[in-house]
C-alpha cells in the first residue's frame, strides 16, 4: 500500500480493489457465498442432528432423526392425514389475521390523525397491549363457546395490536409538509387519506403486518394446544401425549414452513404495494 | 511548484457505479495534483462526481481505475467535513470536537485541551456542554469545522460544508474559514456549488464537467494572501466569477 520516499514521508495510495477491478465476478462470488451460507448452515445442523440420532448420541425416541421425520411427514401427507390439521390452522390464522389487520389499521389511522380519539383510547389500548393475549383465551372461550370463534378472536386480538401500533406511529410520523401540501390544495379527508396518509404510512404499516403474520402463527399454535380438537398445535401436543415424537416434529416443521410462507407472502405483497419504498429485507429492519 | 512530491496526486482516476448493463460513469478520467499547503476548490454541476472524488480521497470509496496518492507521515492524514449529519446529536459540542482525538487515542487531558482551544477559536466556548440539537445551523457547522481541525489533519476535505446555510451565514463562515486556513496552511480540497465561495477561499479553482466529471478548466484567483472577504467587491472578482460561470453554464444546462 505504501512506498517509502527519500524524505521519509510515505505515500498513501487509494487504488481500485478487487470489487472495482472485477465487478461482475466479485458480485457473483459474493452472491454465491451468501446463498451457499444460507443453505449450508441449516443443512449442516440437520446433518449433525441426523448423525447424532444415528450414532445414538441422543435418544432417537425423544429426538427422532430428521430422515425419520421426513419419511413420516411424507407418508402422512400422501395418506392425507396431515392436511386437515394444516387446513384448520391455516383457516383460523387467515380469518383472524384479516379481522385483526383491518380493525388495527382503521383504529391506527383514526388515532393517528385525530388527537382526541388518540387521547380517549391510547391509555386503554396501552394497558390491554401488555396483557399476554393467550391469557385472553379463557375470556374468548366464554364469549364464543367452543369452536372456531375463540381461536380466530385470539389471532385477531394479537394481530390487531401489532398493526394498530405500527399504523398509529406511522401516521403520526407523516411529515407535516406532506399534510400541508394536501391541505393547501383543499384535499377532503378522503382525498387526504387516499393521496397522502395511506401511501406515506404504508411502508411501516407493512413492516408491522409482516411481524404480525409470524406472531399470528405462533399464537394459533399455542391456543390450539390448549383448546382445539384439530390444527397443527393440537397435532403437536396430542402426539407428544401419545409418545409419537416423530409426528410431533412433523407438526413443528409444518408450523415453521407455514410461518415462513405466510410472512414471506406478506412481504412480497408489501413490495408490490409500495414500489417506491426501500426494500424491507428482513426481520432486523423492524 | 518546485515541490518534487505533491501532497495529493490523482492519476487517470475513474469511478463507475452499478453493474453491467446498468453502469453509470460518475467520474473521470481525472488527473489532479495538489501541492502541500494549497487550498484547491472544485466547482461543477450537480451530479458531476465532485463528491465521488472527495470520497475516494477520504478512503470511503475506491476508484474503479487509476490511483490517488496522498503523501503523508501519518496513517490517518485526512479529516472531512460533511454538508450535514457529520456531527453526532448524542455527544455534547465538546465531545463532538474531541471525537477524532478520542478515536486516535489522544490522552484525555490533551484531547480536552485541544478541543477547548478549537472551541474558543470558533466562538463555541460557551456551548461546550450543549447538545448539537440546541444549536443553529451555523453553530453546528462550526462544530464540524472544529472537529475536523482538532485532529490537525494533513489533508482537509470539505464537501459543500456551507450548502445548507442561508446566504448571510455562508458569507460569515467563509470569512471565518478564510482566516483560519490562512493561519494553518492545511492542504485542503474544497467542493462547492458556489463560485463566490470558491474564489474567496481557493488558491486554485477547478471547474468540472458534467458527468462523468473531468477537470475542464483551472483558474487562480488573482488575490494575494492573506486576503479578506473584502475581495468580493473587487472588479477582478466579478470578472473571474463571470468567466467561471460561462464555463460552468455550458456543463450545467444539459443536465
Amino acid at each position: 500500500m505504501t512506498t517509502v520516499l527519500p524524505d521519509r514521508a510515505t505515500v498513501l495510495v487509494r487504488r481500485p480493489g478487487v470489487r472495482e477491478l472485477h465487478p461482475v465476478g466479485a458480485h457473483r462470488r459474493r452472491r454465491a457465498l451468501e446463498l451457499s451460507l444460507a443453505v449450508a448452515v441449516p443443512l449442516l445442523l440437520v446433518l449433525l442432528w441426523q448423525l447424532a440420532a444415528s450414532r445414538a448420541w441422543i435418544d432417537d425416541r425423544v429426538y427422532p432423526a430428521p430422515s425419520t421425520i421426513l419419511a413420516d411427514g411424507w407418508d402422512r401427507a400422501a395418506a392425507g392425514e396431515l392436511w386437515p390439521d394444516v387446513w384448520a390452522t391455516l383457516r383460523r390464522v387467515l380469518a383472524g389475521y384479516a379481522v385483526g389487520t383491518a380493525t388495527g389499521y382503521l383504529l391506527g389511522l383514526l388515532m393517528g390523525s385525530l388527537p382526541l380519539v388518540r387521547a380517549a383510547l391510547e391509555p386503554l389500548l396501552d394497558a390491554l397491549y401488555v396483557v399476554p393475549k393467550l391469557a385472553l383465551l379463557p375470556v374468548f372461550l366464554n364469549m364464543f363457546g367452543l369452536g372456531e370463534g375463540p381461536q380466530v378472536a385470539l389471532v385477531a386480538a394479537t394481530v390487531f395490536f401489532f398493526v394498530w401500533i405500527s399504523t398509529m406511529s406511522a401516521v403520526i410520523a407523516v411529515p407535516a409538509g406532506h399534510r400541508d401540501a394536501g391541505r393547501v390544495f383543499g384535499a377532503s379527508p378522503w382525498q387526504m387519506f387516499r393521496h397522502v396518509l395511506l401511501p406515506a404510512s404504508l411502508p411501516s404499516v407493512l413492516v408491522g403486518a409482516r411481524i404480525a403474520a409470524g406472531v399470528a402463527v405462533l399464537v394459533i399454535v399455542a391456543s390450539e394446544q390448549i383448546a382445539a380438537a384439530d390444527g397443527l398445535g393440537h397435532l403437536i401436543f396430542d402426539s407428544r401425549a401419545l409418545f409419537q415424537n416423530d409426528v410431533m416434529f412433523v407438526g413443528i416443521v409444518c408450523v415453521a414452513v407455514l410461518g415462513v410462507l405466510f410472512s414471506e407472502l406478506v412481504r412480497i405483497a408489501g413490495r408490490l404495494l409500495t414500489p417506491w419504498a426501500p426494500r424491507d429485507r428482513g426481520r432486523g429492519q423492524s | 511548484m518546485g515541490e518534487p512530491y505533491p501532497k495529493l496526486r490523482a492519476t487517470d482516476l475513474t469511478r463507475t457505479f452499478g453493474r453491467t448493463p446498468h453502469t453509470v460513469d460518475a467520474l473521470g478520467p481525472l488527473g489532479l495534483t495538489v501541492a502541500a499547503g494549497e487550498f484547491v476548490c472544485v466547482v461543477g454541476p450537480s451530479g458531476c462526481g465532485k463528491s465521488t472524488l472527495l470520497r475516494i480521497a477520504a478512503g470511503l470509496l475506491r476508484p474503479s481505475t487509476g490511483t490517488l496518492e496522498i503523501r503523508t507521515t501519518s496513517p490517518h492524514p485526512v479529516a472531512m467535513i460533511f454538508q450535514d449529519y457529520g456531527i453526532y446529536d448524542w455527544k455534547t459540542v465538546q465531545a463532538n470536537v474531541r471525537f477524532g482525538l478520542d478515536v486516535q487515542r489522544v490522552p484525555r487531558r490533551e484531547a480536552n485541551a485541544r478541543a477547548a482551544d478549537w472551541l474558543a477559536r470558533l466562538g463555541l466556548a460557551d456551548f461546550a456542554h450543549a447538545y448539537p440539537a440546541t444549536l443553529s445551523g451555523g453553530m453546528r457547522q462550526r462544530v464540524a469545522i472544529a472537529r475536523a481541525l482538532a485532529v490537525e489533519p494533513e489533508l482537509l476535505l470539505m464537501d459543500e460544508p456551507f450548502a445548507a446555510l442561508d446566504a448571510q451565514l455562508r458569507t460569515i463562515l467563509q470569512d471565518e474559514l478564510l482566516e483560519i486556513t490562512q493561519a494553518l496552511h492545511t492542504t485542503t480540497l474544497f467542493i462547492t456549488h458556489s463560485l463566490e465561495e470558491a474564489i474567496v477561499l481557493g488558491d486554485r479553482v477547478l471547474v468540472m464537467s458534467a458527468r462523468p466529471g473531468r477537470i475542464i478548466a483551472e483558474r487562480r484567483p488573482p488575490f494575494p494572501r492573506p486576503r479578506t472577504g473584502g475581495i468580493r467587491s473587487a472588479p477582478a472578482f466579478t470578472a473571474l466569477k463571470g468567466e467561471l460561470w460561462d464555463l460552468l453554464r455550458k456543463e450545467a444546462v444539459p443536465a
